[in-house]
């Protein structure tokens, strides 16, 4: 498989077929996995070897679909691009849709540019009722399926793939896909911007696959969004519970949908309550604050003195504040450790609670100041050099 | 029953369908003609019973090239009768037995719209086997010095594409173990006029070989010829029947015959008893169990010794005598010897007990 960005896929394609890929590659999002577009790959010819490029008119076309990848062949014809295309369906060998059931078959429009995207929207439509109809060969996969389909909360953001047989054993496996409806809308923005590339939809994917046909081996995977998944605090934050043996699916998903609601209600909360703390600071120390991260509410730096003696207090909030307490590092402006840095000391452990409000903990930590800064002092006078 | 289906191509019409579209500059399409042929072969074995199945061969002789793609069908693949007529000329659509396209740079696979045309032309030509002929030429080098022709034949059966070995005739055709049972088809009009011209000297009206009657005829002789001796011998066996069966009644007759006669020749021989008959008898009655007219053994005492019967006749025949035919005469001097006998075995005794 020789992997090549959109922009070389449009470079070798006939020029009046261009359009058509240029929507699917830049625009193709199809699925419930949405987060990339459609990937093209292996680009041929169907002209002589001799006929002067780009010429390019056929093309695998890789589909994410229910945490599998479909590869489909889409075939034209350079000579003819009035022509809609073929399909061969890779190893999906069985599957042939009714043609009929393809508006954008019947009337292929050669000059819309998204009536190739479109066509295979369809067509995974059709993929998507040819794995539903396979669930018949297991009346327990196919309780599962029609359980999750009466919730209209699942029913409809749903992809399934049926594995095949074990010509062996004679296994059935199958694979559910479902977009969890959380709402990630009240998640503050700094927290989902901070990533490399743009992310696409924020989503959240609960993937759960049978290995065989009477449920005693199922692995659920939880599958966020790279923005959603950085805003809870990383891959390891964030832990669904083991499918329960003898369980079902239409128990379970609510279970996990509603364990993911809680944490980003949590992390919403602690935005605010974040924020609310940072106020309370500002209102108490005034100009004493230096600096304080005016998006995120995280970092907040004082310059105070007590006794002529003059430091600089630097206050780090978690993620999960007020659950985990602020980290208070205090720093002479004056001493300087054998490495070069200011001496400075870290304080994890003071008087707090995480239900004070930001004013109480504003006057408890001015409280702590005044009784730790005499101590800090002395240690920076005994440790630090001038 | 199983089917197990074949296509064959000759390598001049083969070769005829690669050359034509080889250098053609995009995916070309047209239909296949030439006949389809289905055999019922039996298998007779010692070991398993009778295996039969049908054997599906399908021969091309000829392809019509469409001008274009898409000229017999629409997008969703629905069959344009108007147009498969008008590339068939001499209306021959009884020959068609399939279609064919060449995909350049594509798998070995039949693909969506391939398999939605197959099936409605099957409708609409009526024709239940058909046959799909894929060619997929494609690079087998990079730098394209090197190209390769794949090529197969696919036919469905329930809506499933299975792929079918095409097989190509050849003079000396390797996969061939077995005895002919039919010749290679061939459409050609000078075959066609050769064979009706000479067609009479070594064939018959029947369509078989002229020797292979006469052999009949003359196996219909033989077994006529066989049929007649068989039944000479029955005849010959039946008369020979009733003639042993009349022969060995005769005999029972001359047996009874016979043995009457000479009872009567007895009866004539022996003269007149009647006195001696009753003095016979009445001396049979009187002293034939009488003890003193009997052989017996006696003992030293002078008694009877009883008999004992051992149960066999001889036993019998030596215990007892006679009586009945011995004369009272005899019966003395046999009693004086015996008594003897006895009479010294006893002194015997006596001169040992005295001693004693």
């Amino acid at each position: 498989m020789n992997n090549m960005s959109p922009e070389v896929a449009l470079h070798r394609i006939s020029p009046e077929l261009r359009p058509l890929l240029c929507s699917v590659v830049r625009n193709g999002r199809v699925g419930l996995d949405s987060t990339n577009c459609l990937r093209v790959t292996d680009l041929k010819t169907g002209c002589t070897s001799l006929t002067p490029g780009p010429c390019c008119d056929r093309f695998k076309l890789h589909i994410p679909y229910a945490g599998e990848t479909l590869k489909w062949d889409i075939i034209f014809n350079a000579r003819y691009p009035e022509l809609p295309p073929d399909f061969i369906f890779g190893e999906d060998a069985e599957f042939l849709p009714e043609p009929s059931e393809l508006p954008h078959l019947v009337q292929w429009d050669a000059g819309n540019p998204e009536c190739l995207l479109q066509l295979v929207k369809e067509l995974i439509q059709q993929y998507h009722h040819y794995q539903c109809q396979r669930l018949r060969e297991s009346s327990r996969l196919l309780f599962e399926y029609d359980s999750l389909l009466e919730d209209p909360d699942y029913g409809h953001n749903m992809e399934i793939y049926a594995g095949r047989k074990n010509s062996w054993t004679g296994e059935f496996s199958a694979r559910f896909l479902l977009k969890l409806p959380v709402d990630f809308s009240n998640i503050p923005v700094y927290l989902l911007k901070d990533t490399a590339l743009d992310p696409g939809e924020d989503v959240a994917l609960l993937s759960v696959s049978f290995e065989d046909a009477e449920a005693t081996q199922v692995f659920p995977k939880l599958y966020l969004s790279p923005s959603i998944e950085h805003a809870l605090g990383g891959s390891s934050a964030l832990h669904i519970p083991a499918f329960p043996s003898g369980g079902c699916l239409i128990d379970y998903v609510p279970q996990v949908c509603q364990l993911l609601t809680n944490k980003v209600q949590y992390v919403i909360q602690g935005y605010h309550k974040r924020r609310e703390y940072i106020a309370a600071f500002l209102s108490h120390f005034g100009m004493g604050v230096v600096e304080y991260d005016a998006e995120g509410f995280t970092k907040l730096t004082l310059l105070l003195m007590w006794k002529d003696f003059c430091f600089l207090v630097h206050v780090d909030l978690p993620l999960y504040f007020p659950r985990d307490q602020p980290t208070l590092t205090f720093q002479s402006v004056y001493h300087f450790t054998n490495s070069g840095q200011l001496y400075s000391q870290v304080q994890k452990s003071y008087p707090y609670s995480p239900r004070w409000d930001g004013n109480e903990m504003a006057k408890r930590a001015k409280a702590y100041f005044k009784s730790f800064i005499p101590q800090f002092q002395e240690g920076a006078f005994a440790n630090g050099k001038l | 029953m199983m089917a197990a289906p074949t296509v064959r191509v000759s390598g001049i019409v083969l070769s005829s369908l690669m050359f034509q579209h080889v250098n053609g500059d995009g995916d070309v399409e047209g239909l296949v003609l030439g006949e389809s042929k289905f055999e019922e072969q039996v298998t007779i074995s010692d070991s398993q019973a009778d295996h039969i199945h049908i054997e599906e061969t399908y021969n091309i002789q000829k392809h019509i090239a469409c001008h274009k793609l898409n000229t017999f069908y629409n997008s969703v693949g629905d069959i344009d009768m108007e147009a498969v007529r008008k590339l068939l000329v001499n209306n021959e659509q009884e020959r068609v037995i399939g279609w064919y396209r060449q995909r350049r740079n594509t798998d070995q696979v039949m693909s969506f719209r391939e398999k939605v045309v197959h099936e409605n032309l099957k409708t609409s030509l009526s024709n239940p086997h058909m046959i799909f002929v894929l060619l997929t030429p494609s690079k087998l080098t990079p730098p394209g010095s090197t190209h390769k022709m794949e090529y197969a034949a696919f036919i469905s059966r329930s809506r499933h594409f299975i792929n079918v070995p095409i097989l190509v005739n050849n003079l000396g055709v390797l996969e061939q173990l077995a005895y002919w049972k039919v010749s290679a088809s061939c459409s050609a009009t000078g075959y066609n006029l050769t064979m009706k011209k000479h067609g009479s000297k070594f064939f018959s009206s029947n369509g078989l070989l002229r020797e292979v009657n006469e052999v009949n005829d003359m196996n219909e002789s033989l077994q006529a010829e066989l049929q007649k001796a068989c039944r000479d011998v029955e005849e010959s066996e039946r008369r020979l029947e009733t003639l042993q069966s009349y022969v060995s009644a005769l005999r029972i007759r001359l047996r009874e015959k016979r043995r009457s006669l000479a009872g009567k020749e007895l009866e004539k021989d022996l003269p007149e008893q009647k006195n001696n008959l009753l003095l016979q008898d009445a001396v049979r009655t009187l002293f034939a169990r009488s003890p003193l007219f009997q052989t017996q053994i006696l003992t030293l005492q002078a008694f009877p010794v009883p008999h004992v019967h051992c149960g066999s006749e001889q036993d019998d025949a030596v215990s007892v005598t006679p009586q009945d035919s011995q004369s009272p005469l005899n019966a003395t001097r046999t009693n004086g010897w015996k008594r003897q006998k006895e009479t010294s075995e006893g002194k015997d005794r006596k001169r040992r007990k005295n001693q004693l």
